[in-house]
């Protein structure tokens, strides 16, 4: 860094890799800085929408959330499915009872499904209204003999004493055992965590547990314990997905926008609709329509206890069993006015539910390995670097490209710079016109463009060609030739940042785990505008450096 | 008298035709009031049929799955003796599931009926609609139950009201047919 100051453009150092690869890491830092700054959270706002419109728009692509195939029973697929049941009115009138929910009800569907195979069911009711120990006697056997026959009940509570509430008497099985509630039931937490700033369900904790306690030593939250559970008896899992955590970790769920194929047979909405990309980048939409096609396959309860409800399960059941054999199942409310609803991340609303068989979903779609924000890893240094290196390289990019630049050749500087003979005249014609005059002219002109966006597209292509005809006509043969040369070496070294942001990202997500949240800032350094803007940098480190070297000069003389 | 059975025999043959007529969307067949609708089978031969008793307080809890042939052990056809709203057929079987369940019970979904078999060719579902609004109120706020009011047309649904159905009162013996 002993290049004496110039005309103040980003130029480096002509002398040597050294230069240009301290320079670089200098404005890599300050770019770190800036894209993690975030007084009281204001920023962090931006980053979440940010991630929200990555899922939105290319949630459907299966390296982002690599869903299940379509079919009912997925041909090739090593993982099971899983299934939503809502129970709603009409469900609940079919065996004569009405919301809320009664215990015997409960033990009906249990009944019911225990038929079907299922891997697990989580009952995602709090059981606190007052219940007969008959009913809850009821309740519990059915459930014990679920847990027999190899389905795992598992119900929400929202501490773990809540389950000794559940008062069944003398309840007993058929074999005379006695039935209590922590030894037929699972408790699982079913605590939602919102995102404080605008309220949306975006991360899904890990567990419950108080700011004093232990991480770890909580109650695990459904789909977390229900994964684990899944694969053996082992706490590995547990203590994997929740050591070292702050009190309120939690990890992104993935969303598609598109919903599961099989809930078309009773939903209205398409489910099958895919929003382009393409269409949103070109066009900046927002995000896509609501759709109320959940993206979890869903089966209602009055389709299970009554045929005349869906009758195109066939007349065998073929597709019921297809779809809940060896399923993981959450049976919810779907109550008019119930309350328990989630705003998803593409900000549809859905029952409460969805929020835990999302995550289990993420957690198998992920092999286990969901995407946790930088803040809530146990070595949250080492990703922080895994950021400086990326943005290391994109400012070395842009730094050699401005080195290659200013060559001082005919058409050297910046490929979008006017040429001195186009400033000469444009600066010609604006003269002839009194201060006064253009400035106010300009100023309308200005004011007209802000307040009218149609018209500043229509003025910005407008000027656009008029400059290149301006430059074609006005601008020497090898001055163009520069200018060219100029234009190519600009998006060949745009080609190359984004592959470095390609990389990154694919490293980010796919090894580190990292949600979209966490690199979907690098985007915004592969066109260089950041970098551009925070230049100065260098020019005060260029002038540090040249006062260090004049002290060692004269350190050296005496 | 002869004539009048005769009539009756005839309207009885008609009706159900008549029915579908004027009401072709509601389409699948009510086992309730299906004439002499009877138990033909499982829906699923190698399954367990989950089988309910009543309660003492009238509603129903669930007794224990048992294979078809524990029901029918001749593989015979089951007389319907009672139904509850479309989802609950009573057999005339007590003891299935040992003594002191009473007459028991078994859904609709795991049986194969003579009303199914007239619909056999019914593919559709009802479309239904996820709640996700929220209505300012608590448990203890108990409203009006209103009768449920859908038709099945494929699968669209219409605003209209077409085929009331039952609501959802508590279950007494008295209202089993």
């Amino acid at each position: 860094m002993t290049r004496p100051p110039d005309d103040g453009t980003a130029r480096p150092a002509r002398h040597g890799g050294r230069g240009i690869v301290l320079e670089s890491l200098l404005l890599a830092a300050v770019a770190l800085f800036f894209l993690n700054l975030s007084p009281l959270g204001a920023m962090s706002v931006g980053h979440r929408f940010s991630q929200d419109l990555v899922y939105a728009w290319f949630g459907g692509a299966h390296w982002l959330y690599p869903r299940l195939p379509a079919e009912t029973k997925p041909r090739g697929a090593n993982r099971p499915r899983v299934v939503v049941m809502l129970i709603d009115d009409a469900a609940l009138a079919l065996r004569g009872a009405r919301w809320p929910v009664p215990i015997d009800f409960h033990a009906q569907l249990f009944a019911e499904l225990e038929v079907l195979k299922p891997r697990a069911v989580m009952l995602d009711f709090l059981l606190i209204d007052r219940a007969t120990a008959e009913a809850t006697c009821a309740f519990l056997t059915a459930a014990a003999s679920m847990r027999r026959n190899g389905t795992v009940p598992y119900v929400a509570v929202t501490r773990p004493e809540e389950l000794a509430a559940l008062e069944a008497g003398n309840c007993r099985d058929d074999k005379g055992q006695l039935l209590v509630a922590r030894n037929v039931l699972t408790p699982v937490s079913v605590r939602l965590q919102v995102d404080a700033t605008d309220f949306v369900n975006r991360r899904y904790p890990f567990e419950e547990r108080s700011a004093a306690a232990a991480a770890g030593t909580g109650l695990a939250s459904a789909a977390v314990r229900l994964y684990c559970d899944s694969l053996g008896p082992s706490r590995d899992c547990l203590e994997r997905l929740t050591r070292e955590r702050p009190v309120d970790a939690g990890f992104e769920l993935a969303w598609s926008p598109a919903g599961d194929p099989f809930n078309q047979r009773w939903s209205q909405a398409r489910c099958d609709e895919v929003p382009s990309a393409t269409q949103a980048i070109l066009f900046k939409k927002p995000l896509p329509h609501e759709t109320q096609c959940p993206p979890i396959a869903t089966l209602f309860a009055s389709a299970l206890l009554s045929p005349a409800e869906d009758a195109s399960f066939g007349l065998r059941n073929e597709e019921l069993f297809d779809l809940m054999d060896g399923a993981f199942v959450f049976v919810g409310g779907n109550f008019r006015g119930g309350g328990d609803l989630m705003t998803t991340p593409l900000h549809t609303r859905l029952p409460g539910v969805y929020y835990h068989a999302v995550a289990l979903d993420n957690l198998l779609a992920f092999d286990g390995h969901p995407k946790i924000r930088k803040e809530f890893r146990g070595h949250r240094l080492g990703y922080y670097l895994f950021d400086l290196l990326v943005l290391w390289l994109l400012s070395l990019i842009f730094l050699q490209r401005q080195a290659w630049l200013s060559t001082g050749r005919p058409g050297a500087g910046g490929p979008f710079d006017l040429s001195p003979a186009a400033r000469s005249l444009i600066s010609d014609l604006v003269g002839r016109l009194p201060t006064a005059l253009w400035v106010i002219s300009a100023s309308v002109f200005l004011l007209l463009l802000a307040t009218y966006p149609l018209l500043q597209t229509v003025v910005v292509l407008g000027v656009i060609a008029l400059l290149v005809l301006l430059e074609i006509r006005v601008a020497a043969q090898g001055e163009l030739r520069g200018r060219f040369r100029n234009l190519a070496l600009y998006l060949a070294a745009l080609a190359l940042s984004l592959i470095v942001v390609a990389l990154a990202i694919w490293i980010g997500y796919r090894w580190l785990s990292l949600p979209p949240v966490d690199w979907v800032g690098y985007l915004s350094f592969a066109a260089f505008g950041f970098f551009v803007a925070h230049t100065a940098i260098l020019e005060f480190a260029r002038r540090v450096d040249q006062i260090h070297g004049a002290r060692r000069t004269e350190g050296a003389g005496t | 008298m002869k004539r009048l059975v005769l009539t009756a025999w005839a309207l009885a043959a008609v009706m159900p035709t008549l029915a579908r007529a004027a009401e072709p969307a509601a389409a699948t067949a009510d086992p309730c009031t299906t004439l002499n609708n009877r138990i033909l089978g499982p829906r699923s031969d190698n399954r367990p049929i989950p089988l309910l008793r009543e309660t003492t307080t009238h509603g129903f809890t669930p007794a224990c799955s048992v294979p078809w042939s524990v029901i029918s052990p001749k593989n015979e056809a089951l007389p319907v003796e009672a139904c509850f709203h479309g989802s609950l057929l009573q057999l005339a079987n007590d003891s299935a599931c040992g003594a002191g369940t009473g007459k028991l019970w078994v859904g609709t979904r795991w049986v194969v009926t003579s009303a199914d078999l007239a619909q056999e060719k019914q593919h559709a579902a009802i479309c239904q609609k996820l709640e996700t609004g929220t209505w300012a109120g608590t448990r203890a706020l108990t409203t009006e139950c209103r009768p449920r009011t859908r038709e099945l047309a494929g699968f669209k649904v219409d605003d209209k009201p077409a085929k009331p159905a039952a609501p959802a009162p508590a279950p007494k013996p008295d209202e089993h047919q």
